[in-house]
């Protein structure tokens, strides 16, 4: 007995959660997750008080409640809030709380990353409510459509506070995306190959590979509208050669994605809730995973149906309209794979289903109206009006909310081990359901009769008097709802009666646990037979890691298909890096939005500064090379090549690559599209130096190449030498960039000139971070942390150095030596 | 209190009754459910088609769903085996057939067919909608987008007006439409569908009017503080009084200023001449007021032009439609400005 204790004792040391100050430090994703939801409650009250603030303003004709100044702000960041400072998060937070959970895991892959991602959220988000209570909120609708929301026409901070703020949440979106990619693919527990995975990992597992292709093209547009607005830099402006379409397709391909990277975790809970309480196994599990695979595909080919009434070519308008309509396929697939699963059961009712019954009515009506939308006459009507409003309510309530409230009851056993009250639950739902529904449903009949979107006022006398009226007295309707599930969940945690284990005899593996869970989520890291391991009487049979006394935070490695483990991965633990990181970043996105330019500069060097030292220290400080002793006969990550570092760096680096491709589409979406596009008499930039430029790349990233093929076989002697001359190339490289920057580039004159400042940059940009990141490998080299018997880092940095060799090629190439070609120079 | 709240108060379920009540009604309706041309016939239709559909679907699954839900459990269940156990009666082989009847028949077959069905009426529709050649080409006019306000310009007829557009009724008119600031939409609901006003690029919309009257327009593409406050009229005329029209605007056009050594004429001069035009004196930014006398409405349909209408836009404009572009005339006393009403008047 007493060992036992000592046991619990050490597990709970070396998974320690400290408190006070010292709670800036906690990286366990059970508290990031919890951080992440209810900041994300918070931002949802206040984006409903903005909603509220909407329906009592357009509640009468001609009213005067608000300014149409204010009133713009307030529906802008209602969306702003709602899109960014919410949805995302909210359940980003779930994810990271839920997947290690669901999979097996101790923690995620990258826990630093998660609260790093956190406080970067935080505090993005604090950046935008400030700008509320300064009244200076962005007031440009919350796609910011430039030209209105250019220097010219919106001169204030306004823009600004959005293009900063939300650039900066968005970097917690990429992080959380990549951290839950790579904690899919390499931390399932023993056994759990792809096809045993719970279809809620699926749903995140392919929601995050969109968020890393996704947020990237949102985040370039932002910079560059914000070099735009800040440095005159001409990228969307017609005089000069940019195109304000550009922002639009920028936005877009963001912004449709991102709504079914709000959809798709949603539908993840409806398919695990539906097998749940119809008491048998998802119908069409594969079926289910290919439509999410689908759904994925074809969300990234269907953003021009938000441009249908920009004027682009009829045939580019069926394209469209024919892939926004196919993305009903895959939707229809899971609707039916739900319904069949519950006929095919013997259902039984309960508060989560209620609600998933309240996401069936809601979402499918919204997915009717969105294929109404898809078709391109319709659309030209109804664009822009309340009816695109009730759509997109439909669809995002209904296919986020209702799915995420479900989630939270259902899982609230888990969280606090009691349960909520049937009766509160009851009555919030009735109420948010049909104040929802009130508030909506008549408002696609104001969008038909006429009214567009975003106006602060009407007048009387066109038949909206009486539908808006309705909504109004809806939206009050459903907040009281809102309200009353809100009590529920903040007293059940005090009255609520004690929850049983696994009280819905859910199938899940994180039903198998303590509820509430220790911060360490499993004791022994079970082995998975099947799709259904809390079912599984021989769960216990094999288990893994039960060792703590070590000290180290670890979690099993996986095959990324087979789920069979490979080696045991060392955790990080709490530390303050990543506050202090996001804390310095705060600080940038701040003194940039006061314009102090030199402050700023100080401040990024100060940030690579302490990203460089968080990265130093999360490495190992002193040379390991044991082999575990039995009974784990796994190796540690760091003495592989495989780490899961080197898939979040290749995660992270597609993210890059969906910015670099952005980049390209830009260059030559203005070339051929903008109307004053002008390609000067010749090219600015020195074709000779360029070539160095990739030359210099490519050598070094065939040094490491034979380095890396060298360690492979125990020889680590080489390894001082060749990152030496990988260094001195790098800097090297640099140097040539920065010389071949030095070109005459009329930059605030010619959109041509801005691109290609802009696309340069960032391949300096990669090429110093590369050189940064051998310069520090050098050292660690040096210091023996890196060696032929912990090798891990080696191949990560040389993905740097094959990213970079890759651009730059491809720079040179559409710069220069295809429009050569072309003979536009 | 707003200049133009006279109108009736119409229901959502009466909008259909009232129809005929707003169309007479003397500013038009904006509702896209009262189709006035062709290619808003077609898209109301389609709606109505759409609606009736999407009804039938919304009923099925919902009605499926329940009776999943709620259905009396089949008789093998009273010795229904533990929760845990239940699922696992269902065979690999029960699955693939269940599977491939949902699966298949709702997941692709029924949205395979209403998309085909879809488009094969849709498509065809979106393309007689566009601006198409035609044997006889259809009148031009070109639709500038201000920050608030249109700019409406008739080339072939040699007519610069703003806000209110003339049309003739029963043939189809292309409007050219650009932008002088930021993006905006033009929008007549009863005519047909929007199309946005992008600077540096000029999108062509072809509406047309069945039958002489009047269709109240707005702006749809967020434009800034008063996006609300861009509206404008279409008024389409028989033909004879089209070419009435155009004949009066013609000779508004070619009339020289009046009065032009009267006081108000250097008011004029002093304060609104730099954006506003009498008599085609070169100015920008502004609407041009040769046709100010014709138009029944002011600020972009902020206002109704009658009695003392003119004068109170001139004090009140910054509170009738805050943040506009002209500046505020609270340093004019009362007297100068009712002079430069009069001196306005007098230019007709």
């Amino acid at each position: 007995m007493s060992e036992q204790q000592t046991t619990r004792a050490t597990r709970a040391a070396v998974w320690h959660n400290p408190t006070g100050w010292r709670a800036l430090t906690v990286v366990s994703h059970s508290v990031i997750g919890k951080r992440f939801m209810l900041t994300g409650l918070v931002f949802f009250l206040v984006g409903g008080l903005l909603a509220m603030l909407i329906r009592a303003q357009l509640a009468f004709p001609d009213q005067a409640f608000m300014s149409s100044d204010i009133y713009n702000q307030v529906f802008t960041m209602h969306g702003t809030v709602m899109m960014f400072l919410f949805a995302l998060p909210m359940l980003e937070g779930l994810a990271m709380y839920m997947i290690p959970k669901m999979i097996g895991a101790r923690d995620l892959a990258f826990p630093r990353l998660g609260a790093f991602g956190y406080f970067c959220y935080l505090f993005g988000g604090l950046i935008l409510m400030a700008s509320i209570v300064l009244a200076l909120a962005p007031a440009s609708g919350w796609f910011m459509y430039t030209p209105l929301s250019s220097d010219v026409f919106s001169p204030g901070v306004n823009s600004d506070f959005w293009l900063l703020g939300v650039t900066f949440v968005e970097i917690a979106a990429v992080t959380a995306g990549i951290e839950l990619l790579v904690s899919i693919l390499r931390t399932r527990t023993a056994g759990m190959s792809l096809s045993k995975m719970p279809l809620f990992v699926w749903y995140i597992l392919v929601t995050s590979v969109m968020v890393v292709f996704g947020f990237p093209p949102l985040i370039l547009g932002s910079i560059l509208l914000e070099l735009e607005r800040a440095g005159g830099l001409a990228f969307f402006d017609v005089a000069r050669g940019g195109d304000p379409l550009l922002w639009q397709h920028l936005f877009w391909l963001f912004g449709h994605p991102e709504v079914y990277i709000i959809f798709l975790p949603a539908a993840g809970v409806i398919s695990t809730l539906i097998p749940v309480f119809a008491r048998r196994p998802i119908v069409g599990y594969r079926a289910v995973v290919l439509a999410v695979l689908t759904t994925g595909f074809i969300s990234f080919g269907l953003w021009v149906h938000h441009m249908f009434t920009v004027g682009i070519p009829q045939l580019a308008q069926a394209f469209f309209s024919v892939a926004s309509m196919l993305v009903a396929v895959p939707t229809a697939i899971q609707i039916f794979a739900w319904l069949a699963t519950l006929w095919g059961g013997r259902p039984v009712f309960s508060l989560p289903m209620l609600w998933v019954f309240g996401f069936l009515v809601v979402f499918v009506f919204g997915g009717l109206t969105g294929v109404m939308l898809a078709l391109v006459p319709f659309n030209w009507q109804v664009h822009d009006t309340h009816f695109v409003v009730a759509h997109m309510h439909y669809v995002l309530i209904g296919g986020m909310l209702f799915p995420l409230v479900a989630g939270i009851y259902y899982w609230l056993p888990l969280f606090t081990g009691r349960m909520p009250s049937m009766q509160l639950g009851r009555w919030g739902f009735w109420l948010c359901f049909i104040g929802f529904n009130l508030t909506f449903l008549v408002m696609h009949f104001t969008g038909l009769l006429g009214m567009p979107r975003r106006v602060y006022t009407y007048e009387a006398g066109l038949g909206w008097d009486i539908p808006n009226l309705i909504s109004s007295v809806g939206g009050f309707v459903m907040c009281a709802g809102v309200a009353m599930v809100l009590i529920d969940l903040l007293t059940h945690a005090r009255f609520g009666r004690k929850a049983k284990a696994n009280p819905w005899h859910a199938d899940t593996l994180e039903w198998s646990m303590a509820a509430p869970p220790p911060t360490w989520n499993f004791d022994l890291l079970p082995r998975v037979h099947d799709r259904h391991p809390s079912h599984d009487a021989q769960l216990q049979e094999e288990t893994w890691l039960p060792d703590m006394h070590h000290g180290r935070r670890e979690t099993l490695g996986c095959d990324p298909v087979s789920g069979e483990p490979r080696q045991v991965i060392h955790l990080p633990a709490n530390s303050w890096w990543p506050f202090v990181c996001a804390l310095a970043l705060a600080a940038l996105c701040v003194s940039l939005l006061v314009r102090a330019y030199p402050l700023a500069a100080f401040i990024a060097l100060l940030s690579v500064g302490l990203l460089s030292a968080w990265s130093w220290h999360n490495g190992l400080r002193k040379p390991h090379a044991r082999a575990l002793p039995a009974p784990d006969p796994l190796p540690m990550h760091f003495t592989g090549f495989d780490s899961p570092g080197l898939w979040g760096t290749n995660a992270a680096l597609l993210a890059s690559g969906s910015l670099f491709m952005s980049m390209l589409f830009g260059w030559f979406y203005l070339w051929t599209v903008a109307p004053l596009w002008q390609f000067p008499e010749t090219s600015p930039l020195a074709w000779p130096l360029l070539l160095t430029v990739c030359l210099l790349c490519s050598l070094a990233a065939l040094l490491y190449r034979r380095t890396l093929v060298r360690l492979r076989t125990g020889d680590g002697a080489a390894l001082p030498r060749t990152l030496w001359a990988v260094a001195g190339i790098g800097l090297v490289a640099c140097a040539a960039l920065i010389a071949l920057l030095r070109a005459p580039l009329d930059i605030t004159g010619q959109a041509h000139d801005a691109v290609i400042l802009v696309m340069l940059l960032y391949l300096l940009m990669h090429a110093g971070v590369a050189t940064l990141a051998t310069l520090l490998q050098l050292r660690r080299v040096a210091l023996g942390y890196v060696s032929a018997a912990a090798p891990f880092e080696v191949p990560i940095v040389r993905q740097l150095w094959r990213y970079t060799q890759l651009i730059a090629w491809i720079l040179l190439l559409v710069l220069i030596a295809f429009p050569q070609s072309w003979g536009v120079y | 209190m707003h200049p133009l709240r006279d109108k009736p108060r119409v229901g959502l379920f009466t909008f259909a009754v009232t129809a005929v009540a707003l169309l007479s009604g003397c500013e038009g309706s904006q509702s896209a459910l009262q189709p006035a041309g062709p290619a808003a016939q077609d898209i109301a239709l389609l709606w109505w088609w759409m609606l009736g559909t999407s009804a039938v679907i919304v009923f099925a699954v919902v009605g499926l769903w329940l009776y999943a839900q709620f259905r009396r459990p089949p008789p093998a269940s009273s010795e229904q085996p533990a929760p845990e156990q239940a699922g696992m009666r269902h065979t690999a082989a029960v699955d693939r057939i269940i599977a491939r009847r949902w699966l298949i028949g709702g997941g692709l077959i029924l949205p395979t067919v209403t998309m085909v069905v879809l488009l094969a009426f849709g498509i065809p529709m979106g393309h007689r909608m566009l601006p198409l050649p035609l044997p006889e080409a259809p009148l031009r006019i070109e639709v500038t987008g201000h920050q608030w306000w249109w700019e409406v310009h008739y080339p072939e007829q040699g007519i610069t007006t703003a806000n209110q557009i003339h049309i003739p009724a029963g043939r189809p008119v292309d409007f050219h439409l650009a932008s002088a600031d930021v993006i905006h939409a033009f929008w007549v609901p009863q005519l047909g569908g929007k199309l946005d006003m992008i600077p540096g690029r000029t999108n062509v919309l072809r509406l047309q009017a069945d039958a002489p009257g009047r269709f109240r327009g707005q702006c749809a593409e967020f434009c800034g503080l008063q996006h609300a406050r861009m509206r404008f009229t279409v008024e389409a005329l028989p033909e004879e009084a089209f070419a009435q029209w155009v004949a009066a605007r013609q000779a508004d056009e070619a009339r020289p200023v009046r009065d032009a050594g009267a006081p108000s004429a250097q008011v004029f001069e002093a304060h609104c001449s730099q954006c506003h035009s009498v008599a085609g004196t070169p100015a920008t930014g502004g609407p041009d007021l040769r046709h100010l006398h014709s138009r029944t409405l002011l600020g972009a349909g902020t206002l109704r032009h009658d009695g003392d209408g003119l004068q109170r836009w001139l004090r009140e404009h910054q509170h009738l439609k805050p943040g506009n572009h002209m500046p505020a005339h609270d340093h004019l006393d009362d007297d100068t400005l009712s002079a430069l009403v009069d001196w306005l008047r007098r230019q007709q």
